[in-house]
């Protein structure tokens, strides 16, 4: 009695539908039946998930295609969405803006961690750089069973083997290699149009005007200051990559090309705070350029963007 | 107990001479002796290195013999003023409203200098005034200073503007300004300039040459209150010209250099030791050594971590503190 009336159910209920879209909705319903089962014959073939080590040397096991994944650095979410299925990208921190895409997906605090918000999202794996997440937070998160990736840059080439990496990791190989043969054309191309010079200018680039904390010797600006035809004015090397310097010691370097900030404002706050550096031949030569702070921060895919850019100003007389 | 003062304060302006050579010894571009001599007799600004010396290390040196000074008088003054060892020149809030101050520019504005002025050191003096003047309404009744309620008070406000200003580095967007709020918190003598170094100036010379007048009165009241008005010193009065010249001197210095702490509540410490608690020179005394210690630990700063140094506030804590309780157990002075 209740079979029978569960089948009229049935067919009472495909009867209020016009017929072609009952048929419709049938087709519809196999298809993706069947996509499942396809889907699931696939991930059972490649079901072994991968022991990978990071740039700091730690292992860990990710699955073999991850599915859910997130950065916890702006330049990281850059790499990801350059290289990965941006499907998959499952979160943003709140100082990750580009691409503008990355605004649309939901946000997760960075600093301090969200932890739990993290957690909720049951990422795959969670990709971050040297330095900005700290280890203790990434000790925290592989506690709770989220490997962490973390990537280290210290010359341009590492932002293309990071790149390289990524693509393995993600299953994307094909992609990163396009990705990382065309941008590695483009910086030998940007490279060889630097014309000889005796002496590269030196070039300063600061970070902060009080104290006065400046991109050090062991900072990837080295590299691409060197791409863009220059040399980065600060030689020594320090303990900190963004080491404070006296005004004695930038006097002493007397570099060629500040970079900050315009002529017009740091004339106005930097040279109005500091006068006795207004002897710099920088100052002298009003080659004091302001530049895009996104490039030239973040080890980024658009690195070559930010070598043109300091090439740009550097060839400005 | 008291001494033969004279010996005393020309070795500490010996020291205090041997220190302002090295001082200008030390720093990015090297220099002997005789350079420096020639550079104070025929002084060339075209010359980048005579340039450094005259406008940079100079009044860098003259900066940390102003705070070092300041810092310590302002400790005396204090000790003196609430009859209590443990008291320092932060006691009436000065630090942390100078830092409240201090963060609040960082933090707010997003540009530091306005008409030509660099706004940090005045937010930073402004502060420290606002909470000063908080501390002592509610430390004072009926215009009378109260030693134990000025003392909590201030311990309350103190605690309070920490608070804010951490709530604002927490919230703060930038890790540059974060680093400055911590570079700031520390003490440093970098930005000094000739043209900031008059208010110090100012400060320490008005106050050396009216605490002349008061040597007398100080000395009576650190023997505590009673005694100081059966002795015929009009208490309430010394009290308020002793906060505000302790305010004056700790906020012009705070606000120029950051809060470099402990100077203020050894050096005075120090001086008794030395001088006793009611020698005539006591305050000139403590001036002097306040000045050489703080110009010392620059020194050692800038030597152990070049070029910009350490901040000169770990230096008083770090060499300060271990020296500080060597010579506390090996004297046993009663405080």
């Amino acid at each position: 009695m209740r079979l029978y009336n569960r089948r009229r159910c049935y067919l009472w209920s495909m009867m209020r539908f016009p017929f072609p879209l009952s048929v419709l909705l049938l087709l519809t319903l196999l298809l993706v039946a069947g996509c499942q089962s396809n889907d699931k014959s696939v991930v059972a073939v490649t079901v072994a998930p991968q022991q990978v080590t990071d740039d700091l040397g730690h292992q860990l096991t990710i699955p073999a295609r991850p599915r859910r994944i997130m950065s916890l650095a702006a330049s990281m979410t850059e790499m990801l969405y350059a290289v990965a299925d941006t499907a998959t990208i499952v979160a943003r921190t709140q100082v990750c803006d580009y691409p503008k895409a990355v605004l649309r997906k939901p946000v997760i605090s960075s600093y301090p961690l969200d932890l739990e918000g993290l957690v909720a999202l049951h990422p795959d794996v969670v990709f971050t750089v040297e330095g900005i997440t700290s280890l203790d937070d990434i000790a925290r998160l592989e506690k709770l069973g989220i490997p962490v990736y973390c990537q280290r840059y210290s010359k341009v080439t590492d932002i293309l083997r990071g790149l390289t990496d990524l693509g393995r990791l993600l299953g994307r190989a094909p992609q990163a290699k396009y990705l990382v043969d065309s941008l590695a054309t483009e910086l030998k191309s940007l490279e060889q149009s630097v014309a000889p010079a005796p002496v590269r200018p030196r070039v300063l680039a600061i970070t902060w005007q009080d104290p006065i904390y400046v991109y050090g010797e062991n900072t990837l600006f080295t590299d691409r200051i060197r791409l863009a035809g220059g040399q980065n004015a600060v030689t020594e090397h320090f303990a900190q990559p963004y080491p404070a310097l006296t005004r004695e010691y930038i006097l002493k370097l007397n570099p060629d090309v500040l970079i900050g900030g315009s002529f017009g404002k740091l004339d106005s706050t930097f040279f109005k705070s500091y006068p006795e550096l207004k002897r710099i031949k920088a100052y002298q030569t009003r080659r004091v350029y302001g530049i895009t702070g996104d490039l030239m921060e973040r080890p980024s895919p658009r690195v070559a963007e930010s070598v043109r850019e300091l090439q740009r100003l550097l060839r400005t007389p | 107990m008291s001494r033969h003062a004279a010996p005393w304060i020309l070795a500490s302006l010996v020291l205090m001479a041997v220190l302002v050579v090295l001082g200008l010894r030390i720093g990015s571009f090297a220099t002997d002796y005789a350079f420096i001599g020639r550079t104070l007799l025929h002084y060339n600004p075209q010359e980048p290195t005579q340039l450094a010396l005259v406008e940079l290390r100079l009044p860098r040196i003259v900066m940390a013999l102003l705070a070092g000074a300041g810092l310590a008088l302002s400790g005396y003054l204090m000790q003196a003023m609430v009859n209590n060892s443990l008291a320092d020149p932060y006691l009436l809030g000065t630090a942390s409203g100078a830092s409240l101050g201090a963060i609040l520019c960082f933090s707010l504005l997003t540009n530091l200098t306005v008409a030509g002025i660099y706004l940090p050191p005045l937010a930073a003096l402004a502060g420290a005034l606002l909470t000063t003047l908080l501390v002592v309404a509610l430390g004072s009744q009926r215009g009378q200073l109260i030693p134990g309620q000025l003392l909590l008070s201030g311990v309350a406000i103190s605690s309070l503007t920490a608070a804010l200003g951490g709530l604002l580095s927490f919230l703060s967007s930038s890790e540059g300004q974060l680093r400055t709020v911590v570079f700031w918190a520390m003490g440093s003598f970098e930005r000094a300039g000739w043209d900031v170094l008059p208010y110090p100036a100012g400060a320490v010379a008005v106050a050396l040459v009216l605490l002349v007048f008061l040597q007398k009165d100080l000395n009576v009241l650190l023997l505590g209150e009673e005694r100081a008005q059966t002795l015929g010193v009009h208490v309430a009065r010394t009290r308020w010209i002793l906060v505000v010249m302790a305010a004056a001197l700790t906020g012009c210095v705070v606000a120029l250099c950051g809060p470099v702490g402990f100077v203020g509540l050894m050096v005075p410490h120090l001086t008794r030791w030395l001088l006793g608690v009611t020698g005539r020179a006591n305050l000139l005394f403590c001036a002097l050594l306040g000045a050489d210690f703080l110009l010392g630990c620059d020194l050692l700063a800038r030597l152990l971590y070049p070029p910009a140094g350490l901040p000169v506030g770990l230096i008083t804590a770090l060499f300060g503190v271990p020296f500080f309780v060597y010579l506390l157990r090996k004297k046993r002075v009663a405080l």
